[in-house]
């Protein structure tokens, strides 16, 4: 399948560093309704994890901004939530697979080697809007499409997985 | 050709050069093409569109599926949102604008949409109305399944269609590719056949030049001159075997060295480096290109020795070449200097023999006039009639002696250079009548007639050597009547184009066809038994051929054996007036007066001989037995006359000659008279221009003696020294040319007559002395003896300032001055150029 798609947009990936990076002990227990649960274990420490987020705590991460177009929009779109480097940090984790499913339980691998600085985040705000489910949300994990070719490719456009609202972690 | 086959090889390049342009654009288009191949696979932009669509319908599945009692309101909701976000992204994203833009697709989707907008509104409602909305919404849920699916199917055709097209895209692409692959390859193929062929072409060349060299080399080698090359500072380049066995050099010893410390004798060095330095500047070159030159050379040993070259230059990538053939000709020199020197020892040779020959036939002679003249005394003796018989015979014997050794003479004269011709004017008809009388006697004792005439009209006087031709036409009739018995001779001669033709025809015995070719050869003589009387040396022949070719003259013979020879003989003349008519014949017959005369003669028997001759005709005769005697005795006595002897022990003729008159003895002034066997004209000249004022030839005949008694008014006049020197003057008008001679000497005679203006008294004694020295110049070419001798002395007076002398010697100056001029005109009239 080779659709030829040119996105010559200018992109920017500003980073705004709104909060400290926490450390995972430091997060809160959630006040809030949870977006996200994280299971997994984390095999240096070889703790079991079950985590859950609200917004609230997930914001809590830092957050991360992302200015990109993307396939399944029409024009630049702003993206802002906890970079992928961060959460990961935040859980203790360095290496392994991320799998992350959606509310219709669609389920995709991210390998924890794609949370790099500027690289990907979890984004809930888009346009300045929480987004809701009909939009995508609550969590929708952006790559900063137009900041290089290498994150215009169906790998990586299969792991833009919207509606996410679980992720386990295999290290 | 080279030209067609540079051009040919100029398309060649061209060729593979655009071969590999082309093949470079093909790469550049192809690596073009490949990269957005590669670029459109690694930024796919899309996400997977048909698994999207088809989740679309899976989602509203999920969603139905929920629409029924007793489920959780929320779990409805929540997949309801599900679906509303799937539909959301299929009408805003990108990737399905091409699908939003398929009329069934849209209107699906607007048909969904409004499904969605009504659910939404049964949707937003708390969970106690949602539930009982639950079968309304599953209504117009079902109502709209058909919607859902459409869209799904309407994607699914549309996608088919794009694969078809993107396939297409696809084999074109490739189909693309492959041509231009093709294309490369029969490019990279041309280029690869083009550079085989160049390959074969340039190993053909290669092994061709290899083979020139080769060629090259063996004729080098195998040449017998020595071959050197050197480049254009001199330095040695080649040096083939035969060089080294001619300069006993070894050719790698050689090599780089230069030229001019190698083979160049040391003394020839800085010529040499002179040479190349101005051929270095582009100078002229003096021996290249020059052809055979012969040079010196040096050989290893450091000898020199001469060798013959040839240089020629070329111009070769390395630039201007030099190459050298050489040989070594020292043997050919040394063979030249053998040659020549052999050459003039074979001269010296000849000319002893002409010396010997001459002082031979001179010593047999001097006896033999005196065995003639004792037989000539004889005869005036009273004599029997037996004694005149044996006297007539004997007399006739030394006449035949005489003869031959006169002939033997000739020959050797001519054969030593000593012969000149004397041109002068001769009746040829008187010329021919005296031979054909003389020799009458004889042909009428063997019966045969003698006759001669003109063929054409008749040319009596002509200029020519009467001597010669006499002798020429004596020994030719002479021989025709000796060989011919009962028949008959006859003498033609004729006159065309200047050119006198004699033809001496007989009836007599003919010449052998062998004989024939060598009868001008020296002692050719015929049968001798035919007739004991006919007999020669042999010679007399080869001095007619001789005498001929003097007078550039031809002589031819034709002869029959037993039927008779014929003799023709051309040379050429010119017409010459009439001479005054001799009255000399009477004189001589004349016995004159009684004189005194004194006899200079070593030989006892000429003594005698000429002293008898001249008391038997009255006159008184004293007698000197040499040079030196004759001498003392002249300055003692006056003479009337003296007979002089040439050749004499003590003192010569010409020495004692010299001296009587240089002498102021009582004789000093006497007429002397050459008493020679030396009959040549040119030493009879000199004798002249020794102060003898004739000469009497030996054998001394009593007329000729007679004649030269009787000259008396004439030595007189000629005084003491004779006007003009014939020869001298025939001489130069013979160098000069007969057309250059006239107005000469018409220049030497106006000199002539302006001796009395600048000779005038008070005139200036350095002018004098400037025009006497070139009158004297004048005189001597045209061997005007005497002025010539007065304005040597004129000259000398007049630059020693004597005045008085000058003056006293202008009278006789001035009178010798028209002497002359008279003695030329006559000369010149009697000699017409």
């Amino acid at each position: 399948m080779f659709t030829r798609v040119f996105a010559f947009a200018s992109a920017a990936v500003v980073a705004l560093v709104m909060a400290g990076a926490a450390r995972a002990d430091d997060v809160p227990p959630p006040n809030g309704d949870v977006i996200l649960t994280v299971t997994g274990t984390v095999q240096s420490s070889d703790e079991a994890l079950n985590r859950e987020f609200d917004y609230e705590s997930l914001s809590a991460l830092g957050l991360d901004r992302i200015d990109t177009s993307t396939i399944w929009t029409d024009g630049v779109q702003t993206f802002e939530g906890v970079s992928l480097k961060s959460f990961i940090d935040s859980l203790g984790i360095e290496d392994g697979t991320l799998f992350a499913t959606a509310i219709n339980d669609y389920t995709v691998e991210i390998p924890v080697s794609d949370a790099v600085e500027n690289g990907p985040i979890i984004a809930f705000v888009m346009n300045g809007e929480r987004m809701t489910v009909r939009d995508k949300g609550p969590l929708w994990i952006i790559y900063p499409y137009d900041a290089s070719s290498s994150y215009r490719t169906e790998v990586i456009y299969s792991r833009s997985i919207w509606q996410l609202d679980r992720i386990e972690v295999v290290e | 050709m080279p030209n067609k086959t540079y051009r040919r090889q100029r398309a060649g390049r061209t060729l593979v050069v655009l071969a590999g342009l082309l093949a470079l654009a093909s790469i550049a288009i192809l690596t073009w093409n490949v990269t957005q191949e590669i670029e459109a696979q690694s930024t796919a932009q899309s996400d997977n569109v048909q698994w999207a669509l088809s989740q679309t319908e899976v989602e509203f599945q999920e969603f139905n599926s929920r629409l029924r009692v007793g489920v959780n309101p929320a779990a409805v909701r929540q997949r309801f949102d599900v679906f509303y976000s799937r539909i959301t992204t299929i009408r805003q994203a990108k990737v399905f604008e091409v699908l939003r833009a398929d009329e069934a697709f849209e209107a699906s989707l607007s048909q969904i949409e409004t499904f969605l907008s009504d659910a939404v509104q049964l949707v937003d409602v708390d969970d106690i109305e949602l539930t009982r909305n639950l079968p309304l919404l599953s209504g117009i849920a079902q109502d709209a399944r058909p919607d859902v699916r459409g869209l799904s199917n309407a994607g699914l055709n549309l996608f088919a269609q794009q694969a078809d097209a993107q396939r297409q895209t696809v084999t074109r692409t490739m189909t693309q590719l492959a041509l231009a692959l093709v294309a490369l390859i029969t490019a990279l193929g041309l280029g690869v056949a083009y550079l085989v062929r160049l390959n074969g072409q340039i190993s053909q060349r290669e092994r061709e030049q290899v083979q020139a060299a080769t060629r090259i080399n063996t004729i080098m080698n195998t040449s017998l001159d020595g071959v050197i090359v050197s480049d254009a500072k001199g330095r040695i380049t080649g040096f083939n075997s035969a060089a080294e066995q001619i300069f006993g050099h070894i050719g790698q010893n050689v090599m780089g060295r230069e030229i001019g410390k190698v083979i160049i004798p040391d003394h020839m060095v800085d010529a040499h480096n002179a040479g190349m330095e101005r051929m270095r500047q582009g100078g002229e070159k003096r021996v290249v290109g020059k052809g055979r030159v012969q040079l010196e050379a040096k050989h290893a040993d450091g000898s020199t020795f001469p060798v013959e070259l040839a240089i020629q230059s070329a111009t070769t990538d390395e630039g201007e070449i030099f190459i050298a053939f050489l040989r070594d000709v020292s043997q050919r020199v040394a063979d030249e200097l053998e040659l020549i020197e052999a050459r003039d020892k074979a001269i010296a040779g000849e000319k002893s023999r002409s010396d010997f020959l001459a002082t031979m036939s001179h010593e047999i002679r001097t006896p033999l006039n005196g065995l003639l003249g004792n037989m000539s005394l004889l005869r005036d003796t009273p004599l029997s009639a037996k004694q005149d018989t044996f006297l007539r015979n004997m007399e006739t014997s030394g006449r035949l002696l005489m003869s031959h050794v006169s002939d033997v003479l000739d020959i050797a004269r001519y054969d030593s250079g000593k012969v000149s011709v004397r041109f002068e004017p001769l009746n040829i008809s008187a010329l021919l009548q005296d031979i054909v009388d003389n020799q009458s006697g004889m042909a009428a004792a063997q019966d045969t007639t003698l006759d001669w005439g003109w063929d054409g009209p008749a040319q009596h006087w002509i200029n020519g050597d009467s001597e010669r031709l006499q002798h020429i036409l004596m020994n030719l009739i002479g021989n025709a009547v000796k060989f011919t018995k009962n028949g008959r001779v006859s003498i033609t001669a004729s006159w065309q184009d200047n050119q006198l033709h004699f033809v001496v025809e007989d009836t007599g015995i003919g010449i052998a066809p062998d004989l024939l070719e060598r009868i001008f050869d020296d002692f050719t003589t015929g049968d001798t038994s035919y007739d004991r009387d006919v007999s020669g040396t042999g010679l007399g022949l080869g001095i007619v051929r001789r005498f001929v070719e003097a007078l550039d003259g031809n002589i031819t013979v034709e002869s029959t054996q037993e039927d008779g020879s014929t003799f023709l003989v051309e040379v050429p003349a010119t017409v010459a007036e009439p001479a005054a008519q001799e009255t000399t014949v009477d004189a001589i017959s004349l016995v004159g007066a009684p004189k005194r005369v004194l006899i200079v003669e070593d030989n006892e028997i000429n003594r005698f001989v000429v002293r008898n001759m001249l008391i038997a005709d009255g006159h008184d005769v004293t007698e000197a037995f040499d040079g030196q005697q004759g001498v003392d005795r002249a300055h003692g006595e006056k003479f009337d006359l003296i007979l002089m002897d040439i050749s004499m022990p003590v003192m010569d003729g010409r020495a004692a000659t010299a001296k009587i008159r240089s002498g102021n003895g009582a004789s000093a002034k006497t007429r002397i008279v050459a008493l020679t066997a030396n009959a040549l004209a040119n030493e009879q000249a000199d004798f002249l221009a020794n102060g003898m004022d004739a000469v009497l030839t030996k054998p001394l005949t009593k007329s000729a003696l007679r004649a030269v008694m009787s000259g008396e008014a004439v030595v007189q006049n000629a005084d003491q020294t004779q006007l003009l020197d014939i020869p001298h003057l025939t001489e130069t008008r013979e160098t000069v040319g007969a057309d250059n001679f006239t107005p000469l000497l018409a220049k030497f005679d106006t000199e002539l007559t302006a001796v009395s203006q600048w000779l005038s008294p008070g005139a200036d004694l350095d002018e004098i002395a400037a025009f006497a020295h070139k009158t004297a110049g004048s005189a001597s070419l045209f061997g005007a003896t005497a002025v010539k001798k007065a304005f040597l002395s004129l000259e000398d007076s007049a630059k020693a300032g004597d005045k008085d002398s000058v003056d006293a010697m202008r009278p006789f100056v001035l009178g010798v001055c028209q002497d002359t001029r008279d003695a030329l005109t006559q000369a010149v009239l009697i000699n017409p150029a």
